[in-house]
């Protein structure tokens, strides 16, 4: 087994050691790098959220592992190197679960392709609190287990308004059940064409349990590109703190201030950092605001706007159109973009995942119910 | 030729809230180097930001007392640049769309009322302090980062330093009377930076503009506006220097502007909406109940101290300048109902003895209830004056209960004429000789006999008393 748990936490892993943190969910006292040598000594100062709910509910943390650096995708390299650890280890069996932040999709593709499943919960549903943070309007801490029953059964148990975080809907707690009303499966044709025969068939199936309407993903041209913009302008954002100035990797070499800044900045991110903090700037700076981020901003409304749920509960999406990363990130932007639950998971040999209106959860996981004696 | 200098004011205002604007740290000024910073404050990773709801109320206020048009859905939004006192290399402020617009604030000067026109109001968080050790290093304190401020900026409409000093002093009253800011300028709660030119008197067109930075007094803003205005009349007059747009500090002692930077119109600091603030609405309702909670203002007071009442002009406008004494008027006339007697005792004995020690009337802290039992024991006679200005200041210094401690050291005044008379006869009889110079008609020993009585009765009794029986002792 490749993968790997970095700081294992042995004292405590008692019985029962079950949830696996990614490396960007602070446990007070571990380090959290977040994947990244810029991190290197930097040791969390307080429990996250989520942690916290854990522990109070008698779970335990077996320890950190690995992740892409700051969640974003390896796009550079074409998904080679991408780090899914999390997923790894819970099909491997060494833990139940894993708590990951899965903005661009790696852990909901890796997680089919496993033959596990991650739920994506709703936006403002899960604290972001002690979250080392990527994208802030679009970070979600997600599950990662074998069963969607189980992943439904931790999410209540870390989901909940936290005055922590001022994007959180206002429910302190979350009942996840099947509901008994019938559910009807969005299907949009023109990305299923993108597949290949074997996904196609399997989403034909799925579908086929259910009452299912053609629909249409209205910009899912664009999808892929808003999601970069956005994420990138954000995630540049969150990138200046580390500076090499007051925790964290410093160069061991500088003449002055602005070579202090460079050097650590230039020694201490990797590639897909730097892309993302140079595409981030770019699309911010002074004259391509207008042209790049407030366009996609508009964008992204629009395709919040363009959603009928209501005319259907799901909108059911393969996991894989292309063998390009960035290709593929257009099947994972809705989620994030629109702030809306998704569930991936290996239906009849393929990966499908299903998205929901906000806060319905409970249709993801009436629809997993509907299927589950059949994959 | 004649010159007319032009300015418009960015005043920087420390809002009085409790906690910093975006996590839970104390705001108070005077801790210890980083004592008030948490893991957000410090720039790691993890903690979300939180709108403190108090600083966008205190913005409201001011957007209320400054007349301006307030903006119904604000946003908080990034200003990006590196520097060691900016530890998330980002300062959240508020560049789409500030609190407010177009307000406007009415100052009077010798030259008469000037309406002072601002262009907007907006609410930011502040950086933290480089202090700067040797050569080749600087520490920082981030206690001051993320205090929320309030910048208010002016039109260009200033012609005289006398007017910038009088809209400063406006500002203060209407922030400091709503609550807003407490406005010390020494503790830098309140920063002013002056953007000044000059150009030919009736010109239209903008001479080149120079910041001046760097003033923590209204004196030093007047001398720095004078240095800096005679300096960009020299340089079109002589010829001696070329004016460029640039950022000067200003050096008291020396009394002297310096160039800090020059402005960089290259900078670029990537202002996008804070994407994990939301946008704030701010209703009707909301608005409404900020204004009937706000307090009164100065002008109000003045009148009701002039009117109601009866305090003299000079006793009120006194009080009605300054917050701090405007608060302890308010709280010991709430335990002692004698304004008139409470004013006299405010403003002659109490600033006395602050600016003997060296404080400003803003510095004083005073237990206005032990304020109020002093003024009450000299008022019935249970002690004299003299006593209880003594009082007075252990009562601001140590924190003394005036009550407890007449009666432990027995200071009540001596009200038994018997007691008085006797002391009055042994005082003159050891002092035959200055009784007959007296009697000669040297009013000088009269003095001099009511000092040593009193002295000899231990400071408590009448002095009126004293006098009266002094005078027919000595017939
Ligand atoms: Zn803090």
């Amino acid at each position: 087994m490749d993968c790997y748990i970095v700081d294992f936490h042995a004292a405590e892993l008692g019985v029962g050691a079950e949830v696996a943190l990614e490396d960007s969910v602070m446990r007070k006292g571990l380090p959290a790098k977040a994947g990244s040598k810029i991190l290197e000594g930097f040791i969390a100062p307080f429990d996250a959220t989520v942690v916290t709910r854990l522990l109070d509910s008698k779970y335990n943390i077996a320890g950190r592992i690995g992740m892409n650096e700051f969640g974003l995708p390896s796009l550079i390299s074409a998904g080679t190197n991408d780090i899914y650890d999390a997923v790894k280890a819970v099909s491997a069996g060494v833990v139940s679960y894993a708590l990951c932040n899965d903005v661009f999709g790696v852990y909901r593709r890796r997680a089919a392709e496993e033959g596990i499943c991650y739920l994506h919960p709703t936006y403002g549903t899960v604290s972001r609190y002690g979250l080392v943070p990527m994208a802030c309007s679009m970070d979600q801490i997600g599950v990662a287990c074998k069963n969607p029953d189980d992943c439904f059964g931790l999410l209540s148990v870390i989901a909940g308004n936290d005055p922590k975080d001022g994007t959180m809907y206002p429910e302190k707690s979350y009942v996840y059940s099947k509901t008994g009303k019938e559910l009807r499966i969005g299907v949009p044709a023109a990305v299923l064409n993108q597949a290949d025969e074997g996904t196609k068939e399997s989403i034909r199936r799925f579908a086929a349990g259910f009452t299912s309407t053609d629909m249409e993903l209205k910009y899912f041209d664009v999808y892929k590109q808003v999601l970069y913009i956005l994420t990138c302008a954000e995630a540049s954002s969150n990138l200046t703190r580390y500076d090499g100035i007051k925790f964290g990797y410093r160069a061991s070499n500088y003449k002055n201030l602005n070579e202090l800044y460079t050097r650590t900045r230039t020694e201490a991110l990797g590639v897909e950092a730097k892309l993302a903090a140079i595409m981030g700037f770019m699309v911010l700076s002074q004259e391509n605001y207008i042209p790049y981020y407030e366009k996609a901003m508009k964008i992204r409304r629009l395709i919040k706007e363009s959603l009928r749920f209501g005319e259907y509960d799901i909108i059911v999406l393969p996991t894989k159109i292309s063998d390009d990363s960035y290709e593929n990130l257009s099947l994972f932007a809705l989620a994030p973009l629109a702030g809306l639950p998704s569930l991936s998971f290996s239906f009849k040999g393929c990966g499908i995942q299903l998205v929901a209106d906000a806060k319905n959860e409970n249709a993801l996981l009436t629809a997993w119910e509907g299927v589950k004696n059949e994959i | 030729m004649r010159y007319e200098t032009v300015m418009g004011l960015e005043v920087h205002v420390e809002l009085a809230t409790e906690s910093k604007l975006f996590c839970g740290c104390s705001a108070k000024f005077g801790a210890d180097e980083n004592e008030n910073v948490c893991p957000a404050c410090a720039g790691m990773p993890g903690m979300p930001a939180v709108t403190n709801k108090k600083a966008v109320e205190l913005g409201i206020a001011a957007a209320i007392v400054t007349n301006s048009e307030i903006t119904r859905t604000i946003t908080f939004d990034k200003k990006s640049y590196f520097y060691p006192d900016l530890p998330t290399g980002y300062q959240i402020t508020q560049w789409f769309a500030p609190i407010c617009k177009n307000g406007w604030v009415e100052v009077e000067t010798t030259a008469g009322k000037k309406k002072i026109n601002l262009k907007q109001i907006h609410i930011e968080e502040d950086a933290g302090k480089l202090i700067h050790e040797g050569y080749d290093t600087s520490l920082v304190d981030f206690n001051r980062t993320s205090v929320p401020l309030v910048e208010i900026v002016s039109m260009p409409d200033f012609r005289t330093a006398e007017e910038v000093v009088a809209y400063l002093e406006k500002l203060r009253s209407l922030l400091t009377f709503a609550g807003v800011s407490d406005c010390k300028m020494q503790e830098g709660s309140m920063r002013c930076d002056v953007n000044i030119s000059v150009r030919e008197a009736g010109s239209d067109k903008l001479g080149t503009r120079t910041e001046i930075k760097n003033m923590n007094s209204l004196k030093a803003i007047s001398a720095a506006i004078a240095y800096e205005s005679k300096r960009h009349i020299d340089a079109l007059e002589i010829g001696d220097e070329v004016l460029i747009q640039e950022t000067r500090g200003w050096n008291d002692s020396i009394g002297k502007t310096f160039s800090m930077r020059e402005k960089e119109t290259a900078a670029d600091y990537r202002y996008f909406p804070n994407p994990e603030l939301m946008p704030i609405y701010i209703s009707d309702e909301w608005i409404d109940k900020i204004r009937v909670n706000l307090p009164e203002p100065a002008v109000e007071k003045y009148v009701r101290l002039t009117g109601e009442l009866g305090l003299p002009e000079f006793d009120s406008g006194i009080i009605t300048g300054s917050k701090t004494l405007s608060d302890i008027f308010d709280d010991v006339t709430k335990h002692f109902n004698k304004p008139k007697e409470a004013a006299n005792w405010i403003i002659t004995e109490l600033l006395g003895i602050a600016k003997g020690s060296n404080k400003g009337e803003d510095d004083i802290q005073i237990d206005c209830v032990k304020f109020a039992k002093l003024m009450e024991l000299v008022d019935n006679k249970t002690i004299n004056r003299t006593i209880g200005k003594k009082l007075l200041g252990m009562v601001l210094e140590e924190g003394i209960d005036p009550a407890v401690y007449v009666a432990k050291n027995n200071l009540g005044m001596i009200a038994d004429t018997g007691v008085i008379n006797e002391a009055i006869r042994i005082i003159l009889a050891d002092n035959q000789k200055s009784v007959d110079e007296y009697k000669k008609g040297n009013q000088k020993v009269f003095d001099f006999f009511v000092g040593a009585i009193m002295r000899k009765l231990g400071g408590k009794a009448d002095p009126k008393v004293v006098n009266e029986l002094l005078i027919r002792q000595l017939k």
